[in-house]
């Protein structure tokens, strides 16, 4: 199988561009499907989405349906939404946290067309790319000119990154972790006091009320 | 020569790898589906971070619908294998059994290798040292970041169960404070009723 050049490179340009096949999901109509990343402060996340409807005269997924869109909703940690934007059919969506902890990205559909997929299904093809799987290093080659071992260790260098901001963020979650335990402890104690102390003060309440009222009663 | 570097490249472009950590709702089950190349090697990881016991039903099936992997009520497990056939493989995970409780669940499906860092690279030479140096440092610190995201879980999931037990504790400790005072105060109320003054009650006291 010899290819000519210029039909093999343009091959491989459109096997390149084209997204490939990544994880994919069904979901309804009115089905909001959410997503957690729980990432360190100044991480970049890219996702990209593809999807597809299913016909029902060719029983098959179409490859693209124009008037089909996704909304994409992205929340940080404060529930805070940080990103809420419609895009078509296929989109890709980029942020970069600035507070550590748990994102949420959610995805629902919200076709112009009602019922366009009435009965039918949504393929949504998805894949979330976070902090140094972000980077493209052919890229990063051809602009900064650098040679394949350059190249190797400056991977190195942006994996080394990534695992230092983690720890930093263990550090700070296990501060949060602490705090929770110590108000537990604390709270244990003061309420286990506070219990005993009622529990005395209401017998010898009890005590002292029913044997004035006896004594009133003239039974005792 | 370069129909084999090109079809290398084509198949170097279906390898992929996913992470996701998703939510699963009580009596839910969610699938996931993959198109895989025969002879890929495949690993599906999955972990429970938050939600009741802990556990979830996953299950993973071929093409043809034959079961390749399956474990009921499972916090944790790794499964690698190689594919068999060509086609869309399907992973569930199943909360079917949970009434109430819904759970928070990771998992990552890697397919085949990492793509090159060189789309066009040819490896007719061999790695110089320098180079295979670098590759396995890379993949041990790919080794490291995993680790540290199977511990991330692992905190998450302690520290929810703490966070959890300190709402509980303050909650349920209000809770005893009242009932104390109420039932003590009630005790003495139906006391003083048994002995309250009624001309009917005085005579029938023998009885």
């Amino acid at each position: 199988m010899m290819l000519s050049a210029p039909a093999a490179g343009v091959l491989v340009l459109l096997a390149w561009i084209h997204p490939g096949h990544a994880l994919y999901f069904h979901i309804g109509e009115t089905e909001k499907k959410c997503f957690i990343e729980e990432i360190p402060d100044e991480t970049m996340v890219i996702g990209k989405y593809r999807t597809q409807l299913w016909d029902k005269q060719t029983s098959s997924f179409l490859p693209a349906t124009p008037g089909l869109g996704m909304h994409v909703e992205i929340k940080d940690p404060e529930t805070k939404i940080i990103l809420s934007r419609q895009y078509g059919s296929d989109g890709r969506f980029t942020f970069t946290s600035h507070t550590p902890g748990e994102h949420q990205i959610c995805l629902h559909s919200n076709s112009t067309k009602i019922a366009l997929f009435a009965g039918g299904k949504l393929k949504v093809h998805l894949d979330i790319q976070v902090g140094e799987h972000t980077n493209n290093y052919p890229e990063i080659a051809a602009k900064d000119k650098l040679t394949e071992l350059q190249l190797r260790v400056r991977q190195l260098l942006d994996q080394v990154e990534q695992i230092q901001k983690e720890q930093n963020y263990q550090r700070y979650r296990e501060e949060r972790f602490r705090t929770t335990s110590e108000s537990t402890n604390q709270r244990v104690l003061w309420w286990s006091i506070a219990q005993t102390l009622i529990l005395l003060v209401t017998g010898i309440w009890q005590m002292k009320h029913l044997k004035s009222f006896f004594e009133a009663k003239k039974l005792v | 020569m370069s129909g084999f570097v090109l079809s290398a490249q084509l198949l170097c472009v279906w390898v992929l790898g996913s992470e996701l950590t998703f939510e699963l709702p009580d009596n839910a089950k969610q699938c996931f589906y993959e198109d895989i190349t025969i002879g890929t090697k495949c690993t599906l990881e999955f972990q429970v971070v938050t939600g009741g016991h802990y556990d979830v039903d996953c299950r993973l099936e071929d093409p043809e619908g034959a079961t390749l992997y399956k474990e009921m009520k499972k916090q944790y497990d790794s499964f690698t294998f190689t594919a068999a056939k060509n086609g869309t493989y399907k992973f569930c995970f199943s909360n079917e059994f949970s009434t109430f409780t819904h759970k928070t669940v990771y998992f990552d499906f890697q397919v085949g290798d990492d793509p090159p860092l060189f789309p066009n690279e040819n490896r007719v030479t061999a790695l110089t040292q320098m180079e295979s140096a670098c590759v396995s440092i890379h993949e041990a610190l790919k080794s490291v970041i995993d680790y540290q995201t199977h511990f991330r879980l692992r905190e998450a999931q302690g520290r929810s169960r703490a966070e959890d037990l300190n709402t509980r504790v303050a909650f349920w400790s209000i809770g005893e404070a009242i009932i104390l005072l109420v039932v003590s105060i009630s005790q003495v109320v139906l006391l003083r009723s048994f002995f309250s003054d009624r001309k009917t009650t005085t005579t029938r006291v023998g009885s």
